[in-house]
């Protein structure tokens, strides 16, 4: 009976937490997978091996900066500045807010006559569309023509969701500011013929059409317009209400594009909006061809109290939108980087090598 | 948990008192255990807690919080629940599987049946006093052998008993046990760990005993073991924890930043914003705003670091298991990673601390040499003694015939070996191998020892059987380094033998001794050898000294605490046993001092003891670490441990301790990282370590192989998870800059959340799981490259900073690229304008892509899942932003990705900027990495040099330094 109760004879599978009797039963597959032996590629980045590719990477993108460059600049684009802070400026007078309605003209030259499709666009400045609270101030329930979210608009509205206890439509803080100047463009044919030539200004077909067939939709029912949008209220700084953006009713309420194209905020201080499209007639004149014409503005959005700019932007569009040179500068820039980088290796691989080989002929 | 309190209630008293055949006396912890983590119910809170406990947890926890303030959040209410909860998820699951598995061992080792003594009648898995025990079965409590003097027959007789057992509470250390024994009218008995049965024990070579119960369940020597293992902490996650407070505090910056930011802008523009007319003044609250940037900025710390890291280094800790190369196959034991959190401290090990025997030797003892009486016996061939000298003295009555004759007799007798019959064979089960390897070697020359009961031995002598009573068994014990055992001879003498090391026998041989200068010689001829020695040494005694000594023995043996064998020894004979072993020459200590470099310092165990004096310990430091090898001999454990401490204290260095037995517990535990040799010696190391490994040579592949891979692995794991976040989080802070500092984000709040747990959480897997640094041949054949990953030159704060860096610079070119080529949203064919989502997507396709083309850069070794996860996240992301974008108003969640998709993916500048910006970000990044790959060469192209220099005849320097 006599037994040694070392310590060193402990136990063989009496401990739950003990590996020995685990480790016996377990027989692993042989797989590559489980002995890490899986096929694998093994590049390795050296002067030598990635040089070829910076001289490819160079050759490449400067060709396509240049194309870009130049097709960028081949974009006809004309920005006219109607803030009209300055004393000057004929829209100087509307600063003043007892002038209601106040329209005014500015004059401008094309120097050279506008091909194909023209957009109109207005672009402000200084105006945070982007602001946190500005961007979430919307229901984009109510917009879609929720019957429940129309009545009771989401708090994220406030405060521009209710206004003497009837629920806005649209609610909220973009809404609310969408952009309300009209803008007018005239042609003055020759200097003989007084009266300009109004140019037709096209305003359906500026709003994407996810947009404009999804996400958003009139309250649905029967009846017109406004007894579907009944027990609601214009937002404040509205002069009517939004079933009375546009007369035609595949452009009103919910749906009017002005409106749409408002309501993307923009993700830039500065940014542009599209306001119109100057479709082209025919192929044989120019949609706009270059002389003097008359922009004709009815002046009521107030940018001035925050040093805001407005401005009026008439652009062609390439294949690739409009004029940016930014694109193309970058791709030259990389490209000839990428390019003088290949040079730079190719000048390291030279030496490194030249090194080793000395190195190697002296030891033999 | 249950148990705990019955550890803290109960350890308080650190003795016991069990009453016998007295139940209702006897109230201890019931007999069953639990090492599961959870239970069905508790699974919840506490895993909650256990999750919530971590720093970073608590943190995205308190962020979700903060997210339900209304208008707070910039990114909405749930966008960090919802990947929180994903990795939780994640991570529970792997530990309900985990807790799974212990429950399954639990309930086996609960099941297991007991019988039990109780009125009469045997009951089944109780605590119960006495407990028959039927061969071969395993014991779940400690039990008590009754000793035979209770001298009981019968069941009633049994129960009749009545007494008490007083001895220690319950406690860790398994080879030691105090108590005594009373028994109503008899003397007291005392205890000692000879008698005691610890859990599961294997009971051989007996059909029954009788026992009662000491410890159940939690009181276990072995739960009480189990228990106390410390928690380890690699390096790399101290490192990663300090980068994580210290990006805590970048995000507070930048938050206040911002925030001052706001402050400033609010005043220059706000007065007439007459479009952005703001609420009431109270959400403007300083806490609020601040608390909004927080929100923004919070994902630069990365969500899914924790459980990317966890899952990582368990599939890792697969491969350690899996590994054929470390499959022992004589007895089919694969190696073992008992812990997956120090993986990558493998790779880091500066100081190997190893036991000698039966870790660097395979503990394969045979009986080589010996040298009795003066004379030396050996054998020249490697196997065992077998020297026709030495029997021919035996049978031609040499003159030393009788001392020949004793010291086989004590060889036979003086050991704690258990002959086991197997027909006519004889299987010697032992607790150390020497002793096996001695008995062995005496039954090949005749003395064979046949039987052994509780208080005969009994062997075969040349033909000749002889009974041998046995008085007392003075232990072996490490401290000790040497066993006893007094035995009343078949003449009737007494006489004590004597087994251990040289050096303690001989401090207590007696001045006249025989034959001690000669077997000092030999004794050195044989060390010199490399064999292990031991000596032997008897000494006759008479009645008187032996009953005097009894009684001091007695009295000392009942002592409850503090039991010290206070044993006088003296000794007169010696003879000489030697074993194979390494070994090497002998020095003193003041020899070596003051002498640096490729030397070799060795100590033993009583020199030690003034080395470590508070006055030298740093000089001896200094000496120890100056050379390239240390060699201890003769430690006890606790010098083990305590050399290991101080090395770990005094040196910034990882160690890591390998050993095979119960006396390298202390050291494997104290050391950085722990390897157990599953080998002859028991489970005692294997259950301390980190890693189990059946042989010392699969240290090598576990340290420079899976060591560097799983270094290099996790590290490139962390550094990708954090540059990932950045790049995309600070994005959040440029963009700040032009919207007025009001928070805003770029990007749809989905976007954001499952940006760590879907689009870009692959990659981190494949660089944590796959990556080799360089091919396991290569790390093999050159051990300097382990250099690389021991020095932790690839992740430190410097290397976290500088990849931060990079990240700013990405997620500068990244945010402000697109933001110039889309300045005057003037991008789509029709002349449609574009709104800030419109970027934001832009931007975020251009961190996916430029993100996955990183982790492509960083990937040395590219399989097949590494393809499927950098190719695959960038797919990913398309499918699922077409599908996004269709979601409104169907599903009624992100209108503002309504048709996002549609215009993005035809708008030409988008495919232009798609090859353009990754492009622009990686370029500098190629460059830097290919320049200093061809001036300092990577880790493979190192391995191509080191070849090369090879070949031109440089001398390497070991990088594996072992002490």
């Amino acid at each position: 009976m006599a037994m040694n109760c070392n310590a060193k004879d402990e136990v063989d599978g009496g401990p739950p937490c003990a590996p020995g009797g685990a480790a016996k039963t377990r027989r692993p597959d042989n797989t590559a997978f489980k002995q890490q032996r899986l096929p694998a590629w093994q590049p390795i980045l050296t002067a030598g091996t990635v040089l070829p590719t910076f001289f490819v990477v160079g050759l490449i993108f400067i060709p396509i900066g240049i194309g870009i460059f130049v097709t960028s600049n081949n974009i006809r684009e004309v920005e006219i500045d109607y803030t009209g802070t300055e004393p000057s400026s004929p829209c100087n007078k509307c600063l003043s807010p007892n002038v209601t309605p106040c329209v005014c003209t500015i004059n401008f030259t094309l120097e050279k006559a506008f091909e194909g499709n023209v957009f109109m666009y207005y672009g402000l400045s200084n105006f945070y569309q982007n602001h946190r609270r500005y961007v979430k101030s919307r229901d984009d329930s109510q917009l879609n023509g929720d019957a429940g979210a129309l009545i009771n608009p989401s708090k994220e509205c406030e405060p521009y969701r209710k206004n003497e206890d009837l629920p806005v439509a649209p609610c909220g803080a973009i809404a609310n500011s969408m952009f309300n100047d009209t803008l007018e463009l005239f042609l003055v044919s020759n200097e003989s013929d007084p009266t300009p030539t109004p140019i037709t200004l096209k305003k359906k077909g500026i709003a994407w059409w996810t947009d404009k067939h999804v996400k958003f939709r009139n309250p649905s029912g029967a009846g017109s317009l406004e007894e579907r949008f009944k027990g609601t209220t214009k937002p404040v700084n509205w002069r009517k209400p939004v079933y009375m953006l546009d007369s035609d009713e595949d452009n009103n309420g919910f749906i009017n594009e002005d409106f749409i194209v408002w309501m993307r905020t923009a993700a830039l201080p500065t940014f542009r909006k599209l306001y119109r499209l100057i479709e082209q007639t025919s192929d044989l004149r120019p949609t706009l061809p270059a002389g003097q014409y008359y922009l004709n503005i009815t002046y009521n959005y107030p940018v001035h109290s925050f040093d805001g700019r407005k401005r009026m932007i008439l652009s062609t569009i390439s294949w690739m939108g409009g004029k940016n040179p930014f694109l193309g500068i970058a791709y030259i820039t990389v490209g000839s980087i990428s390019f003088l980088l290949g040079v730079v290796l190719l000048v390291i691989n030279h030496k490194y090598r030249n090194s080793s080989n000395t190195a190697d002929t002296m030891a033999f | 948990m249950g148990w705990q309190r019955y550890r803290q209630g109960l350890e308080v008293s650190n003795h016991r008192t069990i009453y016998i055949n007295d139940h209702l006396k006897n109230n201890f912890c019931p007999n069953w255990i639990r090492t599961a983590k959870y239970s069905k119910w508790s699974f919840l809170p506490r895993y909650l807690y256990l999750q919530f406990s971590k720093a970073a947890n608590a943190f995205f926890l308190f962020i979700s919080i903060l997210q339900q303030i209304p208008d707070v959040s910039p990114t909405g209410k749930y966008t960090t629940l919802l990947p929180l909860m994903i990795i939780l998820t994640v991570s529970g699951i792997k530990e309900i599987i985990e807790d799974y598995k212990r429950h399954m061992a639990d309930r086996l080792v609960n099941k297991k049946t007991v019988l039990a003594l109780e009125s009469g009648k045997c009951k089944v898995n109780a605590l119960a006093d006495e407990a028959f025990l039927i061969d071969d079965a395993f014991y779940l409590c400690p039990l008590l052998a009754l000793p035979e003097t209770a001298g009981v027959q019968t069941e009633k007789q049994l129960l009749s008993i009545s007494g008490k057992i007083e001895c220690e509470g319950p406690n860790c250390h398994f080879s030691c046990f105090t108590g005594t024994l009373y028994i109503t009218d008899r003397s007291p008995v005392p205890i000692g760990p000879d008698q005691v049965l610890l859990r599961g024990t294997q009971l051989r070579n007996t059909q029954w005993i009788i026992g009662i119960v000491i410890y159940t369940g939690f009181e276990t020597k072995f739960m009480q073991n189990a228990v106390k293992s410390p928690l380890k902490r690699p390096k790399v996650e101290k490192v990663t924890n300090v980068q994580i407070h210290a990006l805590f505090l970048l995000l507070l910056v930048m938050s206040l930043v911002s925030f001052v930011g706001a402050l400033f802008w609010r005043r220059a523009h706000s007065a007439d914003m007459w479009y952005l007319k703001r609420r009431e003044e109270k959400s403007h609250a300083f806490g609020f705003d601040i608390l909004v940037f927080i929100i923004l900025y919070h994902n630069l710390i990365p969500v899914s670091l924790l459980v990317t890291l966890e899952i990582v280094k368990f599939i890792q800790a697969q491969f350690i298991n899996w590994d054929e190369d470390m499959h022992y196959k004589e007895n089919g034991v694969y190696a073992v990673a008992r812990t997956s959190n120090l993986n990558e401290e493998l790779g880091q090990v500066k100081y190997l601390f190893s036991d000698k025997t039966g870790t660097l030797t395979c503990n394969r003892m045979t009986f080589k040499k010996c040298s009795i009486a003066g004379i030396p016996y050996s054998q020249s061939s490697s196997r065992e003694l077998n020297d026709p000298t030495l029997l021919a003295n035996i049978k031609n009555g040499h003159p030393t015939e009788e001392y020949i004759k004793e010291f086989f007799i004590l060889l036979c007798v003086c050991n704690t070996v258990l002959p086991e019959r197997d027909g006519n064979n004889i299987i010697y089960q032992a607790s150390s191998p020497d002793e096996a390897a001695l008995v062995k070697g005496a039954k090949n020359l005749g003395f064979v020892f046949t039987m052994r009961t509780p208080y005969t031995v009994t062997i075969q002598a040349m033909g000749e059987e002889y009974t041998f009573e046995i008085l007392n068994i003075l232990e072996f014990s490490s401290n000790r380094k040497r066993m006893s055992i007094i035995v009343r001879t078949p003449t009737g003498q007494l006489r004590l033998y004597c087994k251990g090391a040289d050096t303690v026998i001989y401090e207590r041989l007696s001045k006249d001794s025989l034959f001690m200068e000669e077997t000092l010689t030999h004794l050195k001829l044989f060390a010199t050898e490399g064999l292990r020695t031991l000596c032997v040494a008897y000494a006759d005694l008479s009645e008187e000294q032996y009953q005097h000594w009894l009684m001091d023995y007695k009295s000392a043996s009942i002592v409850l605490q503090n039991r010290i064998q206070r044993l006088e020894e003296c000794y007169d004979t010696i003879e000489k046993t030697t074993h194979h072993m390494i070994y090497q020459n002998c020095q003193d200590l003041g020899n070596m001092l003051g002498k640096e470099n490729d030397l070799a310092l060795i100590i033993d165990g009583e020199t030690l003891k003034y080395a470590m004096g508070i006055g030298i310990k740093t000089d001896f430091l200094n000496l120890a670490l100056s050379c390239r090898a240390v060699l201890c001999c003769r430690l006890s454990p606790l010098q083990k441990a305590e050399i290991v401490d101080m090395v770990k204290k005094n040196v910034r260095a990882i160690t890591l301790a390998i050993g095979d037995g119960a006396n390298d517990v202390g050291m494997i535990q104290r050391a950085h990282v722990g390897v157990g040799i599953s080998g002859n010696e028991g489970m005692q190391a294997t259950n301390n370590s980190d890693y189990a490994i059946a042989q010392f040579s699969y240290l090598e592949k576990l340290l420079l192989v899976h060591g560097t891979w799983n270094y290099f692995r996790v590290t490139k794991c962390i550094l990708y998870c954090f540059y990932k976040n950045v790049v995309l989080y600070i994005i959040g802070l440029w963009f700040t800059f032009v919207n007025g500092f009001s928070g805003q984000v770029l990007f749809d709040n989905w976007c954001i959340s499952l940006y760590n747990v879907i689009f870009t959480s692959l990659p981190p897997f494949t660089l944590g799981i796959f990556e080799q640094c360089c091919s396991q041949k290569d790390l093999l054949k050159y051990p300097q490259l382990y250099t690389i990953s021991q020095k932790g030159k690839t992740f430190n704060a410097r290397v976290f900073w500088i990849e931060c860096l990079n990240a700013l610079a990405h997620s500068f070119i990244l945010f402000w690229f697109p933001t110039k080529m889309l300045e005057h949203d003037m991008v789509l064919q029709h002349g449609f304008t574009t709104d800030y989502l419109f970027l934001g997507n832009f931007i975020y396709t251009y961190v996916v892509v430029t993100v996955c083309l990183k982790a492509g850069l960083e990937t040395m070794f590219w399989t097949k899942f590494s393809h499927l996860a950098i190719w695959g996240s960038i797919i990913i992301w398309f499918v699922c932003f077409t599908i996004y974008s269709h979601f409104w108003p169907t599903i009624p969640i992100a209108p503002e990705m309504a048709g996002q998709a549609r215009m993005i993916l035809i708008c030409p500048y988008f495919w232009l900027g798609f090859f353009v910006v990754p492009a622009t970000c990686l370029i500098k990044d190629i460059v830097w990495k290919s320049i200093r790959n061809t001036q300092k060469g990577s880790l493979p192209l190192n391995s191509q040099q080191l070849e090369s220099s090879k070949a031109k005849g440089f001398e390497f320097s070991s990088v594996f330094e072992k002490r």
